[in-house]
């Protein structure tokens, strides 16, 4: 399929997310204690770096405009890594001040702040303060009532969009006085005041939220939620929804344009949804495999031809591929696999024109990074 | 200390608020009691004495009395499991093509809960059959709305 522009198996390991630098040429991934960084040359991954200062599992990463990096992990710290001319990196330790691990970690558009989301209910919002030479982190507390599993900055840098195991999403104020101004947030939709924790607006969703980003220019937000659902909301009133047909959970999402979300989680492959008079709906799927020969049972659930599903029930299928695995000794119809052999752990733009969001990157549990045109 | 995810570590940190279970309830559930669902109940048997098990159905999984005590949702349930059971299996997909999607998905709650219940392991072919019916039409979807849903019946 044409959807793949390029695909590297780098590691043994899950990858649970994943990051590329403003010029994309450096990848940076996280795997096990470590956080790996790749420069990106002739369609080859060249691992340059090795940060290795986290001594339980490393959550997230990212990377801020100026090419700064920050990784979160079980730990229960982050750490700025700042690149030198020689192509290694300082670490500096930031203490979030939280008893349970940290889980997501975002820069803010600027690349002065970064929020951390944590299991400990907290999200730390942590700043440079140049006098004591020091990562200074505040904390926003209410009414959070479970772990945070995503986080989004609006671009005005100030709104904070999060998401978690409580159901809720919920919009915070992360203005933090000194580095922020009172401009970033004129004509603001979402409120008027906007003070340091302030809670913006709040949803319920009921399911886990797994991931949440905006779309500063349509002041719209979107979510993915363990109910494998996709929804939209905006400042006017309630979410919009619409599910995955596979009926499994997303995990992660990306705005391509106003109008377009793409979305990748347990089907393995990425989804695309669109959003048109009738609101939002499933568009089309991408590197999905189509087996040749019609597969003649294990697809129990994703057909939708009525009169095959008789002939082949549900539950079934399990029972028919031991009894033939026992027959001959292999499964005839075997089906093809997706470029990802296992769920889609974190989405990321790897390359715009004007008109939106042209190639997307994925990082998945099976160690691989997938680059897919759209 | 190997054993270092099981510290209690909320012990050290009595400011922290322990997670109880009441911050994890659905907001905005209306509690409902016994006696403003007897009418409904009563619907649901007249439906199974008649036969008429689309609309016994459909009443069944509209509205689900998601805000009432435990003791309400199993008379309730069981109301539901009699109507269920008296459909012949032969008809059980006529009423399943009948039910929209969140119609479908109130009956996968139900069909679960009457696995968990002596009262529906009885019925459990029953039971069964209707799963069966109900994911050939929707495949997973149901079962995975079932699994994240905090509003129970």
């Amino acid at each position: 399929m044409s959807s793949i522009s390029a695909k590297f198996k780098l590691v043994k390991a899950p990858i649970y997310s994943h990051c590329f630098n403003n010029e994309r040429n450096l990848l940076a991934i996280t795997c096990e204690n470590n956080c790996y960084v790749y420069k990106l040359n002739n369609g080859q991954a060249i691992l340059a770096a090795t940060l290795a200062d986290h001594d339980k599992t490393v959550t997230a990463v990212d990377i801020s405009v100026h090419g700064r990096i920050v990784t979160c992990s079980q730990d229960r710290n982050a750490i700025v890594w700042e690149p030198l001319s020689d192509g290694s990196y300082k670490p500096t330790l930031v203490l979030l001040r939280i008893n349970r691990a940290a889980t997501c970690v975002k820069w803010a558009a600027n690349g002065y702040k970064f929020a951390v989301g944590s299991s400990a209910r907290i999200i730390s919002v942590c700043y440079y303060e140049q006098d004591n030479d020091w990562w200074v982190s505040k904390h926003i507390k209410k009414p959070i009532k479970s772990t945070i599993n995503t986080l989004s900055w609006h671009e005005n840098g100030v709104l904070l969009a999060c998401g978690g195991t409580d159901g809720y999403i919920r919009i915070f104020s992360g203005f933090v006085k000194g580095l922020d101004s009172k401009e970033q947030v004129a004509g603001c939709p979402w409120g008027d005041k906007f003070p340091f924790g302030a809670l913006v607006g709040e949803w319920y969703h009921g399911a886990w939220i797994h991931d949440v980003k905006w779309r500063s220019q349509a002041e719209k937000l979107a979510y993915v939620a363990h109910d494998s659902s996709l929804n939209v909301l905006d400042y006017r009133g309630q979410p919009k929804r619409v599910d995955n047909i596979d009926g499994l959970p997303f995990k992660a999402l990306i705005w391509i344009d106003d109008h377009t979300i793409l979305c990748g989680g347990y089907s393995c492959h990425p989804v695309l949804f669109t959003e048109d008079n009738s609101g939002w709906k499933f568009a089309r799927n991408l590197d999905k495999t189509t087996s040749t020969e019609k597969p003649t049972s294990f697809t129990g659930v994703s057909g939708n031809d009525q009169e095959e599903e008789e002939e082949h029930s549900f539950g079934m299928s399990a029972l028919k591929k031991f009894k033939e695995l026992d027959l001959k000794g292999k499964i005839s119809a075997q089906q093809e696999r997706s470029t990802h052999e296992n769920a889609i752990t974190c989405l990321f733009p790897f390359s715009e024109t004007s008109r939106g969001v042209s190639q997307v990157s994925s990082s998945g549990l099976d160690g691989k990074i997938v680059i897919f045109n759209l | 200390m190997s054993d270092w995810r099981r510290i209690d570590i909320d012990a050290f940190d009595p400011e922290s608020g322990r997670l109880t279970k009441e911050d994890l309830q659905p907001p905005a559930v209306k509690p409902i009691t016994l006696q403003e669902l007897q009418p409904r109940i009563a619907q649901l048997r007249s439906c199974a004495t008649s036969g008429d098990f689309v609309r016994g159905v459909k009443l069944a999984t509209i509205d689900p009395p998601y805000g009432s005590d435990n003791d309400t949702k199993l008379q309730y349930f069981l109301a539901v499991l009699e109507l269920l059971t008296q459909v012949r299996q032969a008809d059980i997909a006529g009423v399943v093509q009948q039910l929209d999607q969140s119609q479908q998905e109130v009956l996968i709650k139900y069909l679960y809960k009457g696995m968990s219940l002596a009262e529906g392991q009885k019925q459990g072919g029953v039971l069964l059959s209707w799963f069966e019916k109900v994911t050939q039409k929707s495949g997973v979807n149901p079962i995975s709305r079932f699994l994240s849903d905090r509003r129970t019946i």
